[in-house]
């Protein structure tokens, strides 16, 4: 300024700073460059959506900044329909929820459908269409596609014409399957998913002379049987069963669960009596079942002891489990289910029907329903023949909708080089996967929170899909496919559904409303198929009989049954973290799949956890890590699939192995003629909890009464101990946030440990995910946890299964020691956490004895992609780096719900759902305030069974468990199991 | 420089005479004229020892691996660390109560001892006062260090913010900050004060203009006064009223870091004494490490002598033997009291858990070693103390991790427990730590009179003094007893 000042008067001419030395920069100068970084840097840093957007001048009724809105729509698991809620906030949906309105949910949702919000936002889906190595458009499929182009390739009557697609219950789906068969009448699809089984179907042919499958009641039955079945956490209809029987167990504590299952499932756990049979001995023990309960029906109307025939095939433990549990059938025919596993043989299948129709529960408990799947169990759901037809070399061009069948199929298929080998491939799929790979086109699918589309329930309920955002990465659906090979390639999703819909309802002219109704609700009523209750054949039961005497063989044989992971399902999950980072419910495995093995046969083959063994099958051969499971049955090795990914998902490439290297399509779910070795090596698995047994701590921890004895219904004592203490305890101010005093109570008579409750968490709660490494490390971030204790005799182990999360102590231990207040106790009970003024210490972690908090070792949420941040639920900080966090019972749930009292000038504030609570299947958790008599907590916090964990610590927790009944007063313990 | 008549090494204690000779060996021995011993007390100022340079490069390499493995800890997280839940602290916790124990030696010989008239203390008191000021450097770095957000560690600190929130009185944590600043404050201001003659004798006696200007500074004008002397010796004596108290309330803070907890093999009352008398024990086990060396380069037999190594060790043997009882009353408690978990973790998973060989090591160090100095001969063999020196050391180092790591890793609930392992980054830390120190350490024997010429001089006047008074029948006058 001042040298400007000195200037001669003759350089004027010049601008101003022109003879200023480079370097030089004026105040103006610098603010000007400061400005235009300033512009240049946000600039750089704004993503300027390509397409022209504009600002809402209207703002849509609907959308309130920052307001959540729910959506009804259904999600597709094997082509079945599950309902759900999703949670939208400004456009975004960031969680899902049960729809209580479905039949398939009845306001429960699961781990997959929790968990499949992450999959909409996987940085990791493919973003391009891609036709060879070029990226293409939808147009240009379009145009190669549409019948002019397509019948040149494929012939006038599609004769080189080729889908396959996974199973599908979808009416609009199977409307455009006939049209396509219309224009191309010589074309045929497929159906295939790795975990179908068309034995059920096949069973109900011969059994009960229509392909049908079985419906069940839960509410109504006294007696459940389960033979390799996880009713209560698999399966297209386990959140109903696991609701209707944790409705029956509560209103009825003498209704018992029996379960044999070769490996331990979430059921099995909590069975009265649990048998560890293989999948082959589940056969003779279905017939030793019938001749019991037949020869009881016959005689004395009580069965007695094990009938000798088939008796001779079973193990004395076998012998003993269907004594007892055949009795306990008889003794409630008519109020009993027996199910069998979907997998197991035809004939098992015959048996089951033959059973529940000898105890009279068909028609009562039991009743059956056409298939929803089209053309379940047919030959379109023959993968082997596509195979087959492929390598006739007949097929010009094969369009696989989903499914990623090239990683699933069966090895002996050689499907990856099958497809490779075929001229034209067309691949919808929402990864650049193993099927990808080998495709000539790669469409990207869309999720189904981005699509239009339908599907039915189990029972044939249906319900629509509505996308809830635009396809994040263009993504395209199967039935837009399906319409472009039809010719109608000018329809989008939505069109192509109303178009069915009003096709479907034709006769009775479907109104708007009727149509808003539907999506509002997400069930179409009245739509579940009609109930049938056929007679049993009864030549047919003694064929399977008699062919599975006939299959009683060696015993001491080995065999590998290949079973769904309860994490990434048959391989659809695994790019999911969440999933993979979900500890087993049984054995808390993550990021791995195991051989899973009795101690006993570890034991005769010298193996411990972790070594890896070389699995023989033929020629087939697998090199995998074990896992011993107490519980597991002898002779049976249980390998789950979806592992062992090689396509391009970046979180589940090379974790685990791949089952389907075993798998044959003859042995497609059972291999038999098992070799183990050892090799040497080992692989550490990462399983969340190490420790299983419980340390004789279970009167502490579970609620087992003082013996240490597991508790019956009426062991159960009263813990209504108080710590004795100097001070008066303080009375919670009647008003203001003291108006209520938040508290939980976790039913573990009725706890699966499904584990649907640990991801609606981390999905409501932004918990992030620390893979492999910090699972090992033990630095899970789940703020809710299911400890699974194993205690007992290897081979018949007891379970208890406890749900732990932050008990919100009254007396918490962590708050006095925090040298900073960063965790302090609320008016209303809850035990806070103050992110930001955490300097993290630990010391709270220290000495928590539940050891619930979780520590931000690193910065988990720094490094995460942009669209896995839309996942964010925006009510939830986020946490840095350093600090402490852990379960706040959704207090951004608490608050929003005294705010609304309040505006609506309630006194009371409403009911309050937290997450967990929300997802449970069986509603073992209860939330509410103790401040209210009436509520549900403050009654079941008095309920007898009613407890504490470490109880004896005095930190007074605000979360009470229920103890479990292990077993029911009364049960005939001479034939039960001693302990 | 004059030739100074330096005994070279102890004359030979006769067998089972040893005891009695001992009796009459004097603190000091074969001293020269006040000058000399001047010149022999700062000669190592003006030299450097061959080994120095050597031993201060590798230090320093330690030191720059101590930075390194700070500033990865910084930049990714404690995750770079083994810690997880339930063992959330581990190595670093262990590491500051190893290095803060330590320094209570230092403390109990320059104050406790001269409240006590133990004149003994002259001759080793500003190495031990330097042992102590370096060990705390290392202990208050730990806990900022172990901090998730280390740059809001003054959180802790008691000030008023203008949140108006204020520490969390009731958590340890805020004390052990209170405690350690408070300790090291005056620790170091006790040092300071006791080297202001010495620095002036250095002045004095310098080689060339800036060493003299150097040591002039920090010398503070001392002249030798009758008056500066005077006021001198109250506040040196009162601050080792200030500090005395000090040795007893520093570790007892420390311990409630562990004993407010309900963790069991935490939560015991005997923590207090218990960590006071093994902080005082590993002190001293460091101060043999020091000084035994320290003795043997320098060639300061005549200053320290086998009496101070007898006293050495008999605090050893006495310290030694209290954790001995401390351990048995822990383990007592753990019983008598019944409790479940209480047993379990001081019983079951001590003894025999994944940490036993630990347990096993650290109770075989710490009981069994002292109890060597039950003989008068080891106690004043230079081999024996140094490794008896080195093996508590070790395992003080080891109790403190099978405190905190065994006790943390199997609590309550059996499905939180998990192992505990460290990392690279976690070895680096605590190799590191005992580079800075003796980074530290070799600094200050390189440019500090670490042997007081002033305390040295005026004990061997007072002895002089007492020996003019000791009558024919070698007694002394009541009044100098």
């Amino acid at each position: 300024m001042s040298r400007r000042a000195e200037k001669p008067e003759g350089t004027l001419e010049f601008p101003p700073g022109a003879a200023d030395p480079p370097e030089w920069v004026s105040r103006r100068d610098f603010l000007t460059l400061l400005g235009a970084g300033a512009a240049m840097a946000a600039g750089a840093c704004m993503r300027r959506p390509d397409k022209p957007i504009l600002p809402y001048v209207e703002a849509p009724a609907d959308v309130v900044p920052g307001m959540p809105l729910y959506y009804a729509t259904a999600m597709p698991l094997d082509g079945y329909a599950t309902g759900v809620l999703v949670r939208s906030i400004t456009g975004r949906p960031t969680k899902i929820e049960g729809n209580p309105d479905h039949p398939a949910s009845l306001g429960a949702s699961g781990a997959f459908e929790q968990a499949s919000l992450l999959e909409l936002y996987d940085p990791h889906r493919a973003g391009a269409m891609r036709a060879g190595r070029r990226r293409t458009t939808w147009d240009a499929f379009v145009a190669a596609f549409a019948p002019a182009a397509l019948s040149r390739r494929v012939g006038a009557r599609g004769a080189g014409l080729r889908v396959l697609m996974p199973p599908t219950t979808s009416p609009l789906t199977v409307s455009l399957l006939g049209r396509l068969s219309e224009a191309y009448p010589d074309a045929r699809t497929y159906f295939y998913a790795p975990l179908e089984s068309p034995t059920r179907i096949a069973a109900s042919r011969t059994s009960l002379g229509a392909a049908l499958v079985p419906q069940y009641d839960f509410r109504a039955a006294d007696v459940v049987v389960a033979l390799d079945a996880d009713i209560l956490a698999a399966g297209p209809f386990h959140l109903r069963y696991a609701r209707e029987w944790a409705d029956r167990r509560r209103a009825s504590p003498s209704a018992q669960l029996h379960v044999a299952e070769p490996t331990p499932s979430p059921t099995g756990t909590l069975a009265v009596r649990r048998l560890g049979a293989t999948w082959s001995a589940i056969g003779a023990i279905a017939t030793a079942l019938l001749e019991t309960v037949g020869r009881g029906a016959r005689g004395t109307g009580r069965a007695s002891g094990t009938a000798d025939a088939s008796g001779a095939a079973l193990t004395p433990d076998a012998r003993a489990w269907v004594t007892a549990v055949a009795a306990d059938l008889a003794a409630h025919a008519g109020h009993s289910i027996v199910v069998c596993g979907e997998r197991q043989p035809t004939d098992v299948h015959v048996l089951t029907n033959a059973l529940n129709a000898a105890l009279g529960n068909v028609g009562t408990t039991v009743w059956y329903t056409p298939p929803a799947v089209l053309g379940d169990g047919g030959p379109d759901h023959d993968l082997a023949a596509l195979a087959a037809e492929l390598r006739g070399g007949a097929v010009d061009t094969l369009v696989i909708l989903e499914g990623n069948p090239c990683y699933t199929a069966p090895s002996d298929l050689e499907l990856s080089r099958v497809v490779g080998a075929v001229h034209n491939t067309v691949y919808l799929g929402a990864y650049d996967d193993e099927t990808a790979r080998v495709s000539t086109w790669h469409l990207p699918a869309a999720h189904y929170l981005e699509a239009w589309g339908d599907a039915r329930a189990y029972d044939g309920t249906t319900s629509a899909i509505q996308p809830l955002i635009a396809p994040l990465h263009g993504g395209r659906t199967a039935d837009e496919v399906l319409a472009v090979l039809a010719g109608q390639p000018n329809n989008s999703a939505h069109d192509l559904l109303r178009d069915a819909w009003n096709r479907a309802h034709g006769g009775g002219a479907p109104t708007e409303s009727d149509w808003s109704e539907a999506l509002r609700r997400g069930v179409v009523a009245g739509s579940a198929f009609a109930r049938a209750t056929p007679a049993v054949r009864p030549d047919a039961v003694a064929q399977a009989n008699a062919a599975l005497a006939a299959r009683v063989g060696a015993r001491d044989q080995i065999e590998i049954g290949f079973v769904p992971s309860r994490a990434v399902h048959d391989g659809r999950f695994a790019d999911n973290g969440w999933l993979q980072e979900l500890p087993d419910p049984v054995t808390k495995l993550t990021w791995d799949n195991a051989a899973l093995v009795a101690p006993a046969m570890a034991a005769r083959l010298g193996v411990a956890t972790n070594d890896v063994v070389t699995l023989r099958v033929g020629e087939r051969a697998l090199d995998t890590p074990v896992l011993i499971v107490p519980g597991h049955a002898d002779g049976a090795i249980a390998l789950a699939m979806g592992y062992g990914r090689q396509g391009g998902e970046a979180v589940a490439r090379s974790v685990g192995v791949n089952v389907n290297a075993l798998r044959t399509s003859q042995a497609r779910h059972l291999a038999q003629s098992v070799a183990v070795s050892r090799t040497g090596r080992s692989h550490e698995l990462a399983i969340a909890q190490p420790h299983w047994a419980i340390e004789g701590r279970g009167s502490s921890i579970v609620g087992e009464d003082g013996d240490g004895r597991p508790s019956t219904a009426s062991s159960v004592q009263p813990r209504k101990r108080r710590p004795l203490t100097l001070y008066e305890p303080k009375p919670p101010s009647p008003d203001g946030f003291g108006a209520d005093q938040w508290a939980m109570v976790i039913d573990l008579d009725v706890c699966t440990g499904c584990s649907a409750c640990v991801v609606a968490c981390q999905a409501e709660n932004n918990i992030p995910v620390v893979g492999k490494d910090g699972v090992m490390k033990s630095r899970e971030m789940h703020w809710l946890r299911i400890d699974r204790y194993i205690d007992g005799p290897p081979d018949d182990p007891r379970f208890e299964t406890q749900p732990m999360l932050c008990q919100h102590c009254e007396k918490a231990p962590c708050e006095y020691v925090c040298p900073v207040n960063a965790t302090v106790h609320s008016e209303d009970g809850l035990n806070e956490m103050v992110y930001n003024r955490c300097v993290g210490t630990r010391f709270c972690s220290n000495n928590c004895p539940y050891k619930v908090r979780r520590f931000n070792w690193f910065d988990y949420n720094g490094e995460i992609a942009e669209t896995e941040r839309m996942a964010k639920n925006p009510e939830v900080t986020i946490r840095a780096r350093g600090v402490m966090e852990k379960c706040t019972f959704c207090v951004q749930r608490i608050r929003d719900a005294q705010m609304a009292s309040r505006l609506a000038g309630d006194s009371t504030t409403g009911p309050v759902v937290t997450a967990c609570q929300q997802s449970c299947p069986t509603q073992a958790i209860v939330f509410g305030s103790l401040t209210d008599p009436e509520s549900e907590v403050s009654r079941q916090f008095g309920d007898p069974r009613s407890f504490s964990a470490l109880d004896e610590l005095g930190t007074v927790p605000r979360v009470r468990y229920l103890a479990r009944r292990h077993e029911a007063d009364g049960a005939d313990d001479s034939a039960g199991r001693a302990r | 420089m004059t030739t100074i008549p330096i005994p070279r090494s102890d004359p030979d204690p006769n067998g089972s005479r040893a005891h009695a000779q001992l009796e009459r060996y004097p603190i000091m021995r074969e001293l020269p004229d006040e000058g000399t011993l001047t010149t022999q007390l700062l000669a190592p100022l003006w030299t450097s020892h061959p080994a120095w340079k050597w031993l201060f490069l590798a230090s320093g390499a330690l030191s720059l691996l101590f930075l390194f493995a700070i500033g990865v800890t910084f930049v990714r997280g404690i995750g770079a660390w083994g810690n997880n839940i339930p063992v959330a602290w581990a190595y670093a916790i262990t590491d500051f109560v190893w290095w803060i124990g330590i320094g209570h030696a230092g403390t109990f010989i320059s104050a406790f001892l001269l409240l006590l008239h133990q004149r003994w203390r002259a001759s080793i008191n500003r190495l031990a006062e330097a042992m102590t000021l370096f060990a705390l450097v290392n202990a208050s770095l730990f806990p900022i260090l172990h901090l998730g957000r280390p740059w809001f560690f003054y959180w802790l600190v008691p000030y008023p913010a203008t949140m108006g929130v204020w520490p969390n009185f009731k958590s340890s944590l805020p004390w052990d900050v209170a405690a350690i600043s408070t300790y090291f404050t005056v620790s170091l201001l006790f040092w300071y004060l006791g080297l202001v003659p010495d620095l002036a004798a250095a002045r004095d006696r310098a080689p060339g203009r800036t060493r003299r200007r150097v040591y002039g500074l920090f010398a503070l004008g001392w002249h030798g006064s009758g008056t500066e002397w005077r006021h001198y010796r109250v506040a040196y004596t009162l601050l080792a009223g200030l500090a005395t108290p000090l040795v007893v309330s520093v570790h007892s803070i420390v311990s409630l870091d562990f004993a407010i907890a309900q963790l069991p093999g935490w939560h015991s009352t005997i923590f207090p004494p218990y960590f006071v008398v093994g902080a005082i024990y590993s002190g001293f086990a460091m101060v043999l490490m020091l000084v035994l060396p320290v003795r043997h380069v320098f060639r300061l037999h005549n200053v320290i002598t086998r009496r101070h190594l007898d006293h050495i060790a008999l605090l050893l043997l006495v310290t030694g033997s209290l954790l001995a009882y401390s351990y048995l009353c822990e383990a007592f408690g753990a019983w008598y009291s019944g409790d479940l978990f209480e047993r379990y973790t001081m019983l079951t998973a001590r003894t025999r858990g994944p940490y036993a060989a630990f347990f096993w090591i650290m109770t075989a160090v710490n009981v069994l070693t002292p109890q060597l100095f039950w003989w008068t001969r080891l106690r004043t063999n230079v081999v024996v103390l140094f490794v008896v020196g080195v093996l508590i050391w070790v395992g003080m180092w080891l109790e403190r991790f099978v405190i905190i790591v065994a006790s943390l890793n199997r609590d309550f609930l059996p499905s939180s427990w998990h192992f505990y392992a460290p990392t690279w980054v976690d070895w680096s830390l605590l190799a590191g730590s005992v580079g800075l120190f003796s980074f530290l350490f070799l600094a200050f024997l390189r440019w500090v009179p670490f042997v007081p010429v002033s305390e040295v001089k005026r004990e061997q006047r007072e002895i002089a003094w007492e020996s003019a008074y000791v009558d024919r029948d070698g007694a002394m006058p009541e009044v100098m007893r």
